[in-house]
């Protein structure tokens, strides 16, 4: 029932196409009237919620002032310089405004336009790693081996395999923090190419399958002594704006679409692995929970056990990552190597 | 009481361009908390627009008695392009509050906290015609029947099968609904309003969720489709099923020996209760449920602590799985205990659920608390070691330990050595970090060479370092053997020697009899049991860096080292040591170690080279 999707980042309305939030703040500090209702906005939003904040006249004054500015609009880059400065900025105005409640948050990230294609452009560069010589091949080695002869990627890469698997001691297994800033560096810092042909490569057996399971070292960034309430992990993820920002991203990108015949927003599949590797290294980690071949079943580390009357709202979210079409497909079809064109 | 509530969270519909004003959207349902209360709707003035945005509200309109969402006024192009300003999302979505009230509303404002989401799809289009739309999207929305009733409320309806914006557009189209898997269930489908009810108060402890199927027939003159989806009820929990004990349990016994450490659990009592408790938030579960010790003595209330988990645990009345709580009491110790504590009483927790409002709300739990002394005192035995006079420094010769010393946890034990016979003092003694029992070790090889040394005679001093108790006994050292001499060229470490000829005619420091000792390993691979040369194969290695060993890197680098190791190997704990080695390992004091299979000269497979494989 969906009107054409318009290519995002296009401008065909006259909309405003958004600006960063540091470049944004830098705009709205040079406006002394911009500057000083944000200061006020942002006092209005402290501790408050967002009802008994639009009850104060000059706290609405100050949100309508600020619905002109750039702020307003403003987005983040996933991997750009200062994220964390950006990401700050974008939630101490929309924090606010959207309770913090909802289900599903609005990415602050833009949106991804680039499509799987370009990827598997990029990755028949590997000779000699031609699908049809090694059809019997485990793709998942490949990928290994693909990723151990780039210079950065093996550097990464075995970066975050000696942090995640040095043991600290008899009790404490490893330093889960230390591992999951490792994790990020590498999928930060790494070009896709070689990430998503570690995290998604297609297995026909179960050691190809396990090896896959194996890509985030799961003893360490993964599994854990207790597996928390799904609902308790969003909250802890949440409480850090990284966190939030990539789980809203991977809602935004990943849910499940009825408009669409892929089950991906948009067809988008680049964009729904891009937000679903991004989810790696922060609470919310997710990671495949078993080492079977063909059904493939994600899912952070939590459960739904003692969710009291909200069982049905916890089993939504986990639903989003072990029952999700759209995930399904897009990992299965970077496998595959195979992409749905679009028209625009 | 304020207690009604909508059935849903979240309502979603499509608006399309130049819709006319008067089109009905959707309707909204609530149930009652008891009889004789009204339901009145009322719409937020404000327009969220894609979650952050908002704009004044002046297309939309709830009829307050019924719950009927309608449009007042057409949307035509310039509001779509308005309301869609800076959303550059494909798809514009507006969220819209509904509030719920008992009385008609005086005040329009928004800050009543029963409230439902309704999300309207802003599509770029005009309406569809009817014909164009498939059987899926006449006879429902694209979210999940799915719903939630109290229990313990009075009846009532709470949700419309059909679509007051498909009735209204398709009016040529016969849509007709049936309710499925009905029988026996406490719903009813009403043909002429298509509204189902809910036909007598539920009960969560019987069952929990009900799963029927919803189906649409959609006849067009001759043509004839059908749909069919899940259609869910959840039942919610309050707060209606006092704890109680299984089998009967409220006492348990809980004994302070040698375990006396802050922390120790001494003893769990369990409590069922029928509700669920949500986990989360945590906090306010645990305030909820309380257990608290009833005591007016300080000393027990300053030395006894306890704790609360709880787990869902699942039941089944009749058939159908419900879930419940099991609440776990753990009396546990506040601070750690003197030995020469002695007591026994009758500890009570109260265990109360503070939301049940009935007179069974609370259980008494019994702890029989019994604090027995330790003795410290050694085994009714004079220890005697013999010591090879060839033995080196920091050889290992045994451990002192007075009685159940192992089992000792939050118990600190000093042991040391007095001498008798100042001239032949050769041996001392540590302590590991869980000061549990004492090493004796070499600390002076030139004593034990001297002929006049073949007896030596100490008394061991135990004591305890909080109540200053302690013990003694005696302590008899006998030297024996002949000298060896000592081999030329031999290095301070048998871990450096790399072949078994080498490692066996040479000593090194921590060697028993004047030899190293060679261990043969199976070969297989990187394996804990690698071939390497150490002063003693009882202790090293053996995985763990004691306090001798960690006295001098020359004695067991094999446990001790945190140099780099060369070669296929697998780091012991802490990053400490050769857990497991490929072939041979041998290492240099303070240098690196290396792993390497001695036969084959082949190139030697680092960190990097193992993340490859």
């Amino acid at each position: 029932l969906a009107g054409p999707p318009s290519l995002p980042g296009q401008d065909p309305h006259g909309w405003r196409v958004p600006v960063d939030c540091v470049r944004a703040n830098e705009l709205c500090a040079a406006e002394p009237s911009c500057s000083s209702r944000y200061r006020t906005l942002r006092q209005c939003l402290a501790g408050r919620d967002r009802n008994t904040m639009l009850a104060n006249k000059e706290c609405q004054v100050a949100l309508e002032v600020l619905q002109e500015s750039p702020l307003y609009d403003c987005r983040c880059k996933r991997g750009m310089k200062k994220e964390l400065q950006c990401l700050q900025i974008y939630w101490s105005i929309h924090l606010g405004l959207t309770e913090g409640e909802e289900f599903y948050e609005a990415s602050p990230y833009e949106p991804v336009t680039s499509r799987l294609t370009d990827i598997f452009r990029l990755a028949s560069i590997f000779s000699g790693m031609d699908p049809a010589t090694t059809s019997r091949s485990n793709h998942c080695l490949d990928a290994a081996k693909a990723c151990n002869l780039n210079d950065n990627c093996k550097r990464l890469r075995s970066g975050y395999i000696s942090t995640c698997s040095r043991e600290i001691s008899a009790t404490e297994h490893c330093s889960r923090r230390k591992c999951h800033k490792a994790l990020r560096q590498f999928f930060d810092r790494v070009p896709s190419e070689y990430t998503y042909r570690l995290l998604f490569c297609s297995c026909k057996d179960q050691a190809c399958a396990e090896r896959r399971r194996q890509t985030i070292v799961p003893s360490c960034s993964y599994e854990d002594k207790e597996k928390p309430n799904c609902l308790d992990l969003r909250n802890v993820c949440r409480t850090d704006h990284l966190c939030r920002s990539r789980l809203a991203d991977f809602h935004a990108n990943c849910q499940t679409s009825f408009q669409s015949p892929t089950s991906c927003p948009g067809g988008n599949y680049q964009a729904c692995l891009g937000s679903y590797a991004g989810l790696i290294g922060f609470d919310m980690t997710p990671n495949y929970v078993d080492a079977s071949p063909t059904s493939i079943t994600i899912s952070p580390w939590c459960s739904c056990r003692g969710s009291g009357n909200m069982e049905e709202e916890c089993e939504k979210f986990l639903r989003d990552f072990t029952e999700n079409p759209c995930l399904r497909n897009a990992i299965q079809a970077f496998g595959n190597g195979t992409d749905v064109n679009l028209s625009p | 009481a304020f207690g009604l509530y909508f059935p849903r969270k979240e309502y979603s519909e499509n608006v399309y361009v130049d819709q006319p004003a008067g089109t009905p959207l959707l309707r909204i349902h609530a149930l009652r908390d008891s009889h004789g209360e009204v339901a009145h709707f009322h719409l937020c003035q404000n327009l969220v627009i894609s979650r952050a945005r908002s704009h004044e509200n002046n297309w939309f309109q709830i009829r307050e008695k019924t719950g009927l969402l309608y449009l007042s006024k057409s949307l035509d192009r310039e509001d779509f392009n308005m309301l869609s300003v800076g959303n550059w999302m494909p798809l514009s979505k507006l969220m819209l509050y509904v509030f719920l009230s008992s009385h008609p509303f005086q005040e329009k404002e928004c800050d009543s906290a029963t409230r439902t989401t309704v999300f309207l799809s802003l599509i770029n289009a005009t309406a569809p015609a009817c014909s164009s739309l498939t059987a899926r999207q006449l006879c429902f929305t694209e979210m999940d029947l799915s719903f939630h009733i109290k229990e313990n409320k009075p009846p009532g309806t709470f949700h419309q099968l059909q679509l007051p914006s498909v009735h209204h557009l398709c009016q040529n189209l016969s849509i007709s609904y049936k309710l499925l898997a009905a029988e026996g269930m406490p719903f009813r489908y009403n043909e002429n309003t298509t509204g189902v009810s809910v036909t007598q108060r539920l009960d969560r402890e019987e069952r929990e969720r009900y799963e029927l199927i919803a189906k649409c027939t959609v006849r067009e003159g001759f043509r004839e489709m059908q749909v069919e989806v899940p259609f869910l009820v959840n039942v919610l929990d309050e707060d209606d099923s006092p704890p109680f004990l299984p089998n009967g349990t409220d006492t348990a016994d809980a004994v302070v020996e040698f375990n006396r450490k802050e922390g120790t659990v001494l003893a769990t009592l369990t409590v069922y209760d029928a509700d669920t408790t949500p986990i989360y938030p945590l906090e306010s579960s645990r305030k909820k449920y309380t257990g608290t010790i009833i005591t007016d003595d300080p000393w027990i209330s300053e030395t006894f602590r306890v704790e609360h988990i709880f787990d869902e645990i699942h039941f089944s009345p009749n058939g159908s799985q419900v879930r419940g709580t099991q609440h776990e009491y753990k009396l546990v110790l506040n601070k750690s205990i003197s030995v020469t504590e002695h007591r026994s009483f009758q500890l009570d927790v109260l265990v109360n659920d503070t939301e049940f409002h009935g007179p069974e709300r609370s259980v008494m739990l019994h702890f029989n608390v019994s604090i027995l002394p330790v003795s410290i005192q050694f085994p009714n035995v004079t220890y005697q070691f013999t010591v090879n006079r060839n033995a080196e420094r920091f050889a290992q010769i045994g451990k002192i330990c007075i009685e159940n010393c192992m089992k000792f946890r939050g118990v600190n034990i000093t042991y040391k050595l007095q001498s008798h016979n100042a001239s032949c003092y050769a041996v001392g003694v540590l302590q590991g970090r869980e000061d549990k029992y004492g090493s004796l070790y070499v600390n002076d090889s030139s004593v034990l060479r001297r002929p006049e040394c073949k007896e030596i005679q100490y008394t061991i001093q135990a004591t305890d370092k909080q109540s200053r108790k302690h013990t003694k006994t005696l302590l008899t050292i006998v030297l024996e053997g002949t000298l060896i001499n000592k081999e030329e060229d031999c290095p301070d470490s048998c871990a450096v020697s790399k072949h078994r000829a080498e490692c066996e005619e040479c000593g090194g420091l921590g060697v028993l009899a004047g030899r190293c000792q060679w261990r043969q390993g199976s070969g297989k691979g990187i394996t804990t049991n690698y071939s390497t040369c150490t002063p003693s194969i009882k202790t090293c290695p053996d995985g763990t860096c004691d306090v001798i060993e960690s006295k001098d890197p020359a004695v067991c680098p094999q446990d001790c080292t945190s140099a780099n190791i060369i070669g296929g190997h697998g780091k012991g704990t802490g990053n400490l040591g050769i857990r497991s080695g490929h072939g041979i390992c041998y290492c240099f004091p303070r240098q690196n170690c290396y792993c390497e299979k001695d036969d084959i000269q082949e190139q030697l497979c680092d960190d990097v080279c193992k993340t490859v494989i």
